[in-house]
């Protein structure tokens, strides 16, 4: 039955669902509608965990991976600036290989200051060695945040599910919500082999001298990688419980057989779904929704663009000095692969710069012409002083 | 004594080990000392989050660890929540296991100082020790915000234009003892019944605690590996390093000093003072200063033994054959 | 190659594959040194072992531990001068733990229970070794040989045994039903005791030396020492230790006068002061060379007689002139009617040797009746005239006392001459008999003991608390007249505070410091005490030789030794 719902609220649910026991975050929008569901659906009594409201998201990732090793399910949620003041704990709790899912409701990041939607934000910590998963619907947010609970707890690795800030946090949709029993039946209760026990007492977060680095971090790299037929696994079985699958490790949509690609992360896929349908002049493209971006679905991503001419990547986020983040990946992956399309390669969005129907036209234009360098397609060059155009 | 025999009596010990030998901190390590006296009245039904530093470091290299407890280090600034994070896990599960945080005075007085107060005002379950060496001994002795002044560091050298160490050693224990929890407290290496004393009262209240352990460094001091008690107890003669207990906010109990020593007996024995015993007149004057700084420790927490007492700095471990002592 | 598992954990207490031993330079050592009560203990007495038994409740394994240096302690207990206590480091503390009391104690518990003095049986073919004088030197030989397996024939030319202890020693300060006990006890470990017979007249020198291995002899010294002043002498001078011998014998002194001038500063002066007083005499004045014994008094400018009696002297009204020699008679026709003193003192010559000096124009007259010398006695050699020789005392090896020139004749007490305690007539019999046993078994004699004590730098006080030392009742002054002992010694709970007072100088109080206090858990506690007699073992394995549990051992017990 489906429900009408704030993508936060929906969240919520979602992560209640998989009974956390142990829920830790600090404010910062636009994640905060999402923590705020989990504190009432706590005070309400209809979720029976720690709810520990830390004084920064420092101490919130802390207090998730403490509550993860003293075998707890734990759960924390942030965004933007957070994100960054926590990615020496990301970092850390992914080196520990350490079941956990954390929501990222994308934002911009300072300095200027920026409230609103890209995904600058995950993106930074793209090599913290996390599981990302990008959902491009606030069905799939429900989804995924039940799945990466699986994910995560089976791989033994953290999950960050990104989700964009306003675009899916703060919209009502209809949505299809699983029933506990179905959760119950897809997500077995939270056991982690390493939890810290006083009966037997490990010690975790040693030092390892340059004699034994590599090899840890080498581990880690191939744990990630094993992780993609967990993510496809954890999709699949899902939808034979619920009938809803959320893209495995990405998903192509459009026309299959377009000879022109468009690729994308996140919500704005939803956006170009619409300019394709509701423009039937424009051609209709193949448009490859990356959902796993850690691990990087080479192998997917290279039957996905069997066969383009064109490749158009829609990057949220930039490199300055490099330009592109997605683009070098992708083209890695597909240079494996033989054949290369034209890649064409380009940001928008960012900051929350509204990305309209309109999009698609300007995106498909670039098949017009040789690849350009890397650029930010809706950056109003006028209004900058000639040197920084 | 054949190894099997030693090693068989190692197993046997009347008491609990949580710090297994074969740690590689230095020679006299007073943080070393008093991580063993601490784990020993806390353990063994207890977890441990370490803040970085000399004690996680010298304890934890792979594949070899010295604890015998369940303990986890994360990073630097965040031991009071990681301990935070196991508390509220164990509590939702029902056990009543006592998490205990471990971190230097770095740990404590700075970096980990946000996480330490947000610990404690949200009242979580959590013995928080600090192991307070008095600077950053793990990266080569620079100064901290617990750092005694005028002491000589990496980073607060003596010289023309400096005498050491500018600024005062941060009151973390009033600061701590204003969040109102059930007990703060210092200790010492010094004064092991009173340590022991201090760990068991924190352990037995539900509730965020503190305690703040001097620890001496022979290698950031500059004393004599055998002198670290030795060092540690003139502190607290002194009135340098008062022991001090605080409960929800106001002094619950002292530590008397019977003989009060002048504060050379305790700097002279020292390095990091060294350049307080020069012959020039801004030296005499930070030793009055650090002498003042006694006094008024002494005067403001009322140290000065009027009489003999059991407990006070002369009394409190006196020893008995057989090794009994009062805690 | 270790297999680096998921997350890089590691298992509980591995880091004992990590030998941290090999850093150390030096390295802690149990070194079990003599407390000073012990190196001072002329009788080779350790008090620190027997005050640590006493402390574990042990009294009977204490008494063993006092009974295998001395076999009299009922009575050194009462009448040794202590030396211990004038030794012991606690008395830079608060005040010198009451080792004498603690020492009589013993001996009169192991009377009353009956304690039976541990020593081997002597076997059918054991030497037999002749110990002339049943003194405290004799007496303490013949134990010492039998509880090294010897057999023992002793000669005393008295009815009974005791020598000096009986003749010399007034009951007020030995009680002769405490001697008699302990004499008789030690008598029945089966030494073949043979009274009334005296060497030279009942039985000769040459006898002894064909039926016996070796010998000891203890004769003590007899005669009394020529007097005179400017070559006078008074004419009824007798000697203090005549009269202190009458006086003991008979209960009463053959002495009218009121005043009377006592010269010498040793025990028997000190006995025969009081004796005098008890007798009747209104004022007498000790007249020494030296000082009364106090705080600061140089030990050799002091009195050799035993501070705690000086000072009873003086409570009784005995008047001491210190500093004083006695340099002319005043004599009415042939009586005495006073002295004339003058102030001498003990000076250094160039040579480093010490001699008297009078210091002409300090001369003051006393008015006194009588004069009496009591500065002492020496050998009466009649009989073995070959042994001595022609000096006052047999010349012996300072340590064995084998006399000077004989391979298997040994001497002991005050017939050496250059000590006058029963504690040390003890010690000289404890030595002989060592040096005997190892002479009839064929080996090297031993060698003086050479370590140094604990001194009281080396112990950290911080782990001690001040405790007063505790009084035994003393019989107040009006009521010392007659025989009545005056000190009447420490109960057993005030012995037991004086145990527990004990630091401990040098052995191990099981007080766990080092067990505690080491950051590298390298010291384990035994169950039961290790091999070397302390309660704890170094892992050398882990030991990174830091000091600090040698810095922080209250004892001195623990010593760093170098160790590349």
């Amino acid at each position: 039955m489906a429900l009408a719902l704030e993508g936060s609220q929906a969240m919520a649910r979602a992560v209640a669902l998989c009974r956390p026991q142990v829920v830790a975050a600090y404010p910062i929008t636009p994640q905060t509608h999402i923590v705020e569901g989990i504190a009432k659906l706590v005070a309400d009594g209809r979720l029976d965990c720690e709810m520990v409201s830390v004084e920064s998201e420092h101490s919130a990732a802390t207090v998730a991976l403490g509550a993860a090793l003293a075998g707890s399910r734990a759960y924390t949620a942030s965004s933007s600036q957070g994100i960054l003041l926590m990615s020496e704990v990301i970092f850390n709790i992914a080196g520990l290989r350490v079941p956990l899912v954390m929501t990222c409701a994308n934002r911009a990041l300072g300095a200027p200051l920026s409230i609103w939607n890209d995904q600058q934000d995950s993106m930074a910590v793209r090599d913290a060695g996390w599981i990302q998963i990008y959902c491009a619907t606030n069905q799939e947010a429900v989804d995924t945040t039940i799945q990466a609970f699986r994910i995560a707890e089976r791989c033994e690795l953290p999950v960050m599910v990104c989700v964009d800030g306003f675009t899916l946090t703060h919209t009502l949709e209809g949505l299809e919500m699983p029933t506990q029993e179905q959760v119950d039946t897809y997500l077995p209760a939270y056991r982690y082999a390493r939890a810290l026990d006083p009966a037997a007492p490990i010690s975790v977060g040693m030092l390892v001298t340059p004699e034994h680095f590599s090899e840890v971090r080498h581990a880690h790299h191939q744990a990630v990688l094993r992780a993609l037929p967990e993510i496809e696994a954890a999709d699949a079985d899902y939808a034979a419980l619920t009938g809803r699958a959320a893209g495995g490790l990405l998903e192509v949509r459009g026309d299959a057989s377009a000879r022109i690609g468009i690729l994308a992360i996140g919500s704005v896929l939803g956006t170009l779904e619409d300019a394709m349908l509701s423009q039937p002049d424009l051609p209709r493209t193949r448009l490859i929704k990356l959902r796993s971006f850690r691990p990087f679905p080479a192998e997917a991503l290279r039957r996905a663009c069997e066969g383009l001419d064109h490749l158009i990547i829609l990057e949220r986020a930039i490199s300055p000095g490099a330009g592109a983040i997605l683009g070098p990946e992708v083209v890695m992956a597909l240079v494996d692969g033989g054949t290369l399309p034209k890649v064409h390669d380009v940001a928008a969005g960012l900051g929350g710069r509204d990305m309209r129907i309109d999009l698609y036209r300007r995106l498909l234009a670039l098949t017009e012409s040789d690849p350009k360098p890397f650029h930010v397609i809706d950056a109003r060059l006028e209004q900058l002083p000639e040197e920084d155009r | 004594m054949n190894d099997s025999v030693i090693h068989d009596l190692r197993n046997h010990q009347p008491r609990f080990r949580g710090l297994e030998a074969g740690h590689r901190a230095c020679q006299g390590c007073g943080e070393a000392l008093a991580a063993r006296l601490v784990t020993e009245s806390a353990g063994p039904d207890v977890m441990v989050a370490n803040a970085t530093g000399c004690l996680e470091v010298f304890t934890t290299p792979w594949p070899e660890s010295a604890w015998r407890m369940p303990w986890a280090h994360s990073v630097f600034g965040n031991a009071a929540a990681l301990a935070a994070g196991m508390e509220a896990a164990l509590k939702r599960q029902g056990k009543s296991t006592k998490v205990l945080a471990f971190a230097g005075d770095g740990g404590t007085f700075d970096i980990g100082f946000q996480a330490l107060s947000g610990m404690m005002e949200r009242g979580h379950n959590v013995l928080f020790v600090c192991y307070d060496n008095e600077a950053y001994m793990n990266t080569g002795v620079q100064r901290s915000g617990s750092t005694p002044h005028a002491a000589s560091t990496t980073t607060s050298p003596p010289g023309k234009a400096r005498m050491g160490k500018r600024h005062l050693k941060k009151d973390i224990l009033s600061i701590i003892a204003a969040h109102h929890i059930p007990y703060a407290a210092t200790a010492s290496v010094a004064y092991p019944s009173d340590l022991r004393k201090k760990v068991r009262r924190a352990m037995a209240v539900e509730g965020p605690t503190f305690l703040q352990v001097h620890t001496p460094c022979p290698l950031g001091w500059g004393h004599d590996s055998g002198l670290t008690v030795e060092v540690a107890r003139l502190a607290v003669q002194t009135g340098l390093f008062p022991l001090i207990e605080m409960e929800r906010g106001g002094v619950a109990g002292v530590m008397p000093i019977r003989e009060i020593r002048p504060v050379t007996a305790y700097l002279k024995a020292q390095n990091r003072f060294r350049h307080l015993f020069a012959d020039e007149a801004r030296a005499r004057e930070e030793l009055e200063h650090l002498q003042a700084l006694a006094d008024h420790n002494i005067e403001v927490y009322g140290l000065r033994g009027e009489h003999v007492d059991r407990y006070d700095t002369e009394g409190a471990d006196t020893l008995h054959r057989g090794g009994a002592r009062w805690a | 190659m270790k297999t680096i598992p998921r997350g890089a954990f590691a298992e509980p207490g591995t880091s004992l594959a990590f030998h941290t031993g090999s850093w150390r330079v030096q390295k802690p050592v149990h070194d079990r040194r003599p407390a000073p009560c012990h190196a001072v203990c002329p009788a080779g007495e350790d008090p620190q072992t027997y005050l640590a038994k006493v402390e574990e409740g042990d009294l009977k394994g204490a008494w063993e531990t006092l009974v295998a240096a001395n076999p009299l302690p009922a009575i050194t207990g009462r009448v040794c001068p202590h030396f211990c206590e004038s030794a012991c480091n606690r008395r830079h503390y608060d005040d010198a733990i009451a080792i004498h009391n603690v020492e009589r104690f013993l001996g009169d518990e192991a009377i009353r229970q009956g304690w039976a003095y541990p020593l081997r049986p002597a076997g059918d073919g054991a030497p037999c070794v002749a110990v002339v004088g049943a003194g405290p030197a004799g007496l303490a030989a013949a134990w010492h040989l039998r509880r090294l397996g010897h057999a023992v024939t002793l000669f005393e030319a008295m009815p009974q045994a005791g020598g000096t202890l009986r003749t010399a020693i007034p009951q007020y300060r030995l009680p002769r039903e405490a001697m008699d006990a302990e004499l008789e006890r030690l008598l029945a470990i089966g030494i073949e005791f043979r009274p009334h017979t005296r060497l030279g007249r009942d039985v000769s020198l040459a006898e002894l030396r064909q039926d016996f291995s070796a010998l000891f002899l203890g004769p003590g010294n007899q005669l009394g020492r020529e007097w005179s002043a400017d070559f006078a002498v008074p004419s009824d001078l007798r000697s203090g230790l005549q009269l202190l011998q009458e006086w003991i014998a008979t209960g009463a002194l053959p002495v009218e006068a009121k005043s009377v001038a006592l010269l010498g500063g040793g025990n028997t002066a000190i006995d025969l002061s009081r004796v005098l007083r008890r007798s009747g005499v209104a004022e007498v004045h000790l007249i020494t060379h030296q000082r009364a014994p106090a705080p600061g008094v140089p030990s050799d400018d002091v009195m050799r007689a035993a501070p705690s009696e000086v000072a009873m002297a003086l409570e009784e009204g005995v008047i001491v002139h210190e500093h004083r020699g006695i340099r002319r008679l005043i004599l009415r026709g042939e009586r005495v009617i006073g002295v004339e003193l003058v102030r001498m003192k003990k000076l250094t010559d160039d040579r480093g040797r010490l001699h008297r000096v009078a210091f002409e124009g300090t001369e003051t007259v006393l008015h006194v009746d009588m004069v009496i010398p009591a500065i002492g006695q020496v050998v009466d050699g009649e009989g073995f005239e070959s042994l001595l020789g022609t000096g006052s005392y047999f010349k012996v090896d300072a340590w064995t006392g084998l006399l000077r020139g004989q391979e298997n004749v040994f001497v002991g007490g005050d017939a050496r001459g250059d000590h006058g305690t029963v504690t040390e007539a003890v010690g000289d019999g404890r030595r002989a008999a060592m040096a005997i046993d190892r002479l009839l078994r064929g080996e090297a004699p031993p060698a003086p003991d050479t370590a140094e004590p604990v001194a009281y730098e080396s112990l950290n006080l911080h782990y001690f608390e001040p405790e007063a030392r505790a009084r035994e009742p003393v019989l107040p002054v009006e009521r010392r007249q007659g025989l009545d002992e005056i000190e009447q010694g420490l109960d057993a709970n005030q012995v037991r505070h004086e145990a527990h007072r004990c630091f401990s100088c040098g052995d191990c109080l099981a007080c766990d410091n080092c067990w505690t206090l080491c950051p590298d858990q390298s010291v384990l506690k035994t169950r039961d005490r290790a091999s070397d007699g302390s309660h704890y073992v170094f892992d050398y394995d882990y030991c990174k030789g830091c000091g600090l549990c040698a810095h922080e051992c209250p004892t001195g017990y623990i010593r760093m030794v170098e160790d590349l």
